[in-house]
């Protein structure tokens, strides 16, 4: 047999091919491995529950994500080589494999990652109301954590073609929701906050002047982003920042 | 070596309560899953997560102060008795703990330390940032030259009203708040500034360059000690602040609460 026929054979080419993706795949995986950790993503995940449950099975966040992208080449190279040495001959089939293979690695990758943020914004809001220590407050942590992973799943479920819109249509109305409760229940912080802006930056009062809102009389001990606090002799008020603009404020000079 | 344990095991025999001095998270373990033992943890935070905790406001170097100012916190807040046996585990030369030692609770020797720092007007994260702010102004000092300061902390309203600028406030519609990052690249240059610094309860430093005008009458503080610590002492006495004084002289920091000198210490110590 000569040189050049053996190169023409289409197994040939399909084992060439194969080894190629093989060796890229591999080299793909230890190079994000490794770009994962000089970037620290292991620091970021750690104490996430996930990657508790990745360590208790021998492996961690890192090597999953880098096996993903390898498994994803090496997928890629053997439908290629099968492809290339015609064992299955349905070009139909292969059109809809190209589609499909790299929705379901991005939808694979957005579900980790989903995973992630929830379980590590879950930390972040219960380290937050850790001082809060009223157990009703505990659920705010796992509403954060599933309203996360709630959108990662639509985000999953639309890459691989399944019909999200009644799910997309719960999550308009929950944020919805949220966003009316937040207006109603925050709209006095809102105000506050509005005007303790103008106070920090203009100072119309400060510390150690006598002034008074309202009916109340006193020396201000401390402005923040929501309240005034005034010290009469034996009393002090904490003024909410929105009644220095609904009453104006007396500045007592003698 | 059980005689060891025999002669060692006095120190630890029926104690009330075991005082761990910023244990680490695995020593706590094991000391917790001992049956019957009253645990308490103490130290600058807690690492470990321990209920029973009370927070040191320095990690005090010398151990008499460590232990003293731990178990005073822990009688203050009701953790124990007058009259109860401790046994104190701490660390003396090494990083982890490496010494027990039996003490007992006195009521009488209460200094006030704790008081200051949790029971007054300002927030006790703001107090200890002045305090670890005075330490490491008394450890750098000017150019090598000892330089003085003094910080009232708390009831700004009402020391305002009882002091007058000696010259612009640098700090006139600033938002400086100690233990922010930008007061450790400024503090060479406090040291610079003359009179008082004022800080508000919740730590907004609201003016500096202040000449404090309180009435010295009846404020006791030990003798020998110049103008600045009288007209620290003093002011606590006419408000509810407390004040933190870098001394020029012997380059001591001191705190005064209701005109009384409750803590010493020198920042070489630390």
């Amino acid at each position: 047999m000569d040189w050049q026929t053996l190169i023409d054979e289409p197994a040939v080419i399909a084992a060439a091919v194969l080894a190629l993706g093989l060796v890229v795949g591999y080299l793909v995986g230890r190079l994000n491995e490794e770009l994962l950790s000089a970037s620290g993503v292991p620091e970021a995940v750690e104490g996430t529950p996930f990657e508790r449950t990745a360590q208790s099975i021998g492996t961690s966040t890192v090597k999953i994500v880098a096996r993903l992208s390898s498994w994803f080449i090496y997928g890629i190279a053997v439908l290629t080589a099968i492809h290339i040495a015609q064992l299955l001959d349905t070009d139909a089939f292969w059109l809809r494999v190209t589609e499909f293979v790299p929705q379901v690695f991005i939808a694979v990758l957005v579900l980790i990652l989903g995973f992630i943020i929830a379980d590590k914004s879950e930390l972040v809001v219960g380290e937050y109301l850790r001082g809060v220590k009223l157990p009703e407050v505990s659920i705010l942590p796992k509403l954060v954590k599933y309203s996360v992973l709630y959108v990662a799943f639509i985000i999953a479920l639309g890459q691989i073609g399944v019909h999200v819109l009644a799910l997309l249509i719960l999550l308009a109305v929950y944020a919805l929701g949220i966003i009316v409760v937040g207006t109603v229940a925050f709209k006095e912080f809102l105000v506050s906050s509005a005007a303790g802006v103008y106070l920090l930056l203009n100072q119309p009062y400060g510390i150690g002047d006598r002034i008074r809102i309202d009916d109340q009389t006193g020396i201000v001990q401390e402005v923040d982003l929501f309240v005034t606090k005034i010290e009469d002799d034996s009393e002090e008020y904490i003024v909410p920042n929105r009644k220095v603009f609904e009453n104006g404020i007396v500045r007592i000079r003698d | 070596m059980a005689g060891l344990d025999d002669v060692f095991g006095d120190l630890v025999r029926s104690v009330d309560a075991v005082v761990l001095f910023s244990p680490s998270g695995s020593y706590y373990e094991r000391c917790a899953d001992l049956e019957d033992l009253d645990l308490i943890v103490i130290g600058t935070e807690n690492a470990v997560g321990a209920e029973t905790f009370v927070e040191l406001p320095l990690a005090f170097d010398d151990i008499r102060e460590r232990i003293r100012f731990g178990l005073e916190g822990a009688l203050e807040q009701d953790l124990i008795e007058d009259g109860d046996e401790l046994a104190c585990a701490t660390s003396v030369f090494s990083d982890g703990i490496d010494t027990v030692s039996r003490v007992r609770a006195d009521v009488e020797t209460r200094t006030g330390i704790y008081d200051l720092f949790v029971k007054s007007r300002a927030e006790p994260e703001v107090i200890k940032a002045v305090l670890e702010l005075a330490v490491e102004l008394g450890k750098k000092g000017q150019k090598g030259k000892p330089v003085g300061a003094l910080f009232v902390v708390g009831d700004a309203g009402k020391v305002m009203n009882k002091s007058r600028p000696l010259s612009y406030n640098p700090f006139e519609k600033s938002h400086v708040h100690v233990g922010d990052p930008i007061v450790n690249v400024m503090l060479k240059e406090f040291s610079r500034l003359d009179g008082a610094f004022i800080i508000s309860d919740a730590g907004k430093i609201v003016s500096a360059y202040r000449y404090l005008e309180p009435s010295a009458e009846g404020v006791d503080i030990p003798k020998g000690l110049g103008a600045r610590h009288m007209a620290g002492g003093a002011i606590t006495r006419d408000t509810n602040a407390i004040t933190i004084v870098l001394s020029e002289s012997d380059g001591l920091v001191r705190a005064f609460k209701a005109g009384e000198l409750i803590l010493e210490v020198d920042p070489e110590a630390y």
